[in-house]
């Protein structure tokens, strides 16, 4: 084989390792033993300072669509029965996308997580903001009867 | 065979070495295990069972992780090395049960030093009548520098250990200064 096309076969194979990381999805909720999330009806979304593109907007939005009583802040709260913290991780492949979203919802006098979701998309798989919300929220709340 | 072939050969070699060197493994239970030295105040004379949740595995599209299994044998042998319970057992079987709920895993994807952020939830809760008698949030953190390990994945995986061994310490130290 010549050196041309060993070369070639060579970067197909460093693509093909790279790209194979291009449709993950995840998709994770934990909730802590001790947790009770029926009791919770007002939630407070702490707003993240490394955030720039108001993720806590859509999620406040995303928990009074779900009957919440929501707001959002830069600060916490302890007037309510938990916060909302959240880490938004972006990437860029063409364009910038999110790729990770996670939400923590914590007591509010001891910070104690009470339980967490995550969800996870690479570039081809990506979903616009809201629609990451949408899922990391509908995950934390799944075994919620209320 | 001209220069620019030679190099191109060159590039993708370096490129597949790159990319191969870079599959992550999984953290080590041995490494997260804490030894005796950590300063535990009370040595609880009951037996504890473990349950770990929130970890995941590490798979071959992902950096370096931590699995419930290998988190759960980890702190079952600091709890053994600093005695901090008089002995583990699987389940509900013993007096009381220390849940640990992995929060989150911050990990960095570039740069010669990797800093670790971890949290998680420690609930210890007396089995006979289901009461919380401990519940912390323990937040920890750990830099691997380019000294301690010139591959990045093996890099990675020295600061996620260094991260949930500081963090098995500080919890147990946590549980070994309460009361039971």
């Amino acid at each position: 084989m010549s050196l041309r096309r060993w070369s070639t076969a060579a970067l197909f194979a460093v693509f093909a390792v790279f790209t194979s990381g291009c449709a993950v999805n995840r998709a994770t909720a934990t909730v802590d033993p001790g947790a009770n999330l029926a009791a919770i009806k007002t939630i407070h979304v702490v707003h993240t300072a490394e955030d720039g593109r108001k993720i806590n907007d859509l999620i406040a939005q995303r928990l009074t669509q779900m009957g919440y009583a929501a707001s959002t802040g830069e600060s916490k709260r302890v007037d309510v029965d938990a916060n909302m913290t959240y880490v938004d991780r972006w990437m860029w492949d063409i364009t910038m996308y999110m790729i990770e979203l996670t939400v923590v919802l914590r007591e509010p006098r001891t910070d104690f997580p009470l339980a967490q979701a995550n969800s996870l998309h690479t570039s081809l798989t990506r979903l616009p903001p809201k629609d990451m919300v949408q899922e990391v929220t509908t995950n934390l709340f799944k075994d919620v009867k209320k | 065979m001209s220069m620019l072939r030679i190099r191109f050969a060159g590039l993708a070699l370096i490129a597949a070495v790159f990319t191969l060197a870079g599959c992550a493994a999984p953290a080590d239970k041995q490494a997260m295990t804490v030894a005796k030295t950590v300063v535990v105040t009370k040595k609880h004379p009951y037996a504890v069972g473990v349950a770990v949740r929130g970890g995941s595995e590490t798979t071959s599209t992902s950096s370096s992780n931590i699995a419930d299994a290998d988190l759960k044998a980890a702190i079952e042998a600091s709890i053994r090395e600093t005695q901090v319970f008089r002995e583990v057992v699987q389940g509900r079987n013993g007096q009381y049960e220390l849940a640990v709920n992995v929060i989150q895993l911050s990990k960095p994807s570039f740069g010669f030093s990797f800093t670790v952020d971890m949290e998680a939830g420690w609930t210890v809760t007396r089995v006979s009548d289901n009461q919380i008698v401990f519940r912390k949030a323990i937040a920890s953190t750990y830099t691997a520098s380019a000294s301690d390990a010139f591959v990045g994945a093996t890099r990675l995986r020295l600061a996620v250990e260094g991260a949930a061994k500081a963090n098995i310490a500080q919890g147990l130290a946590a549980i070994g200064g309460v009361d039971l």
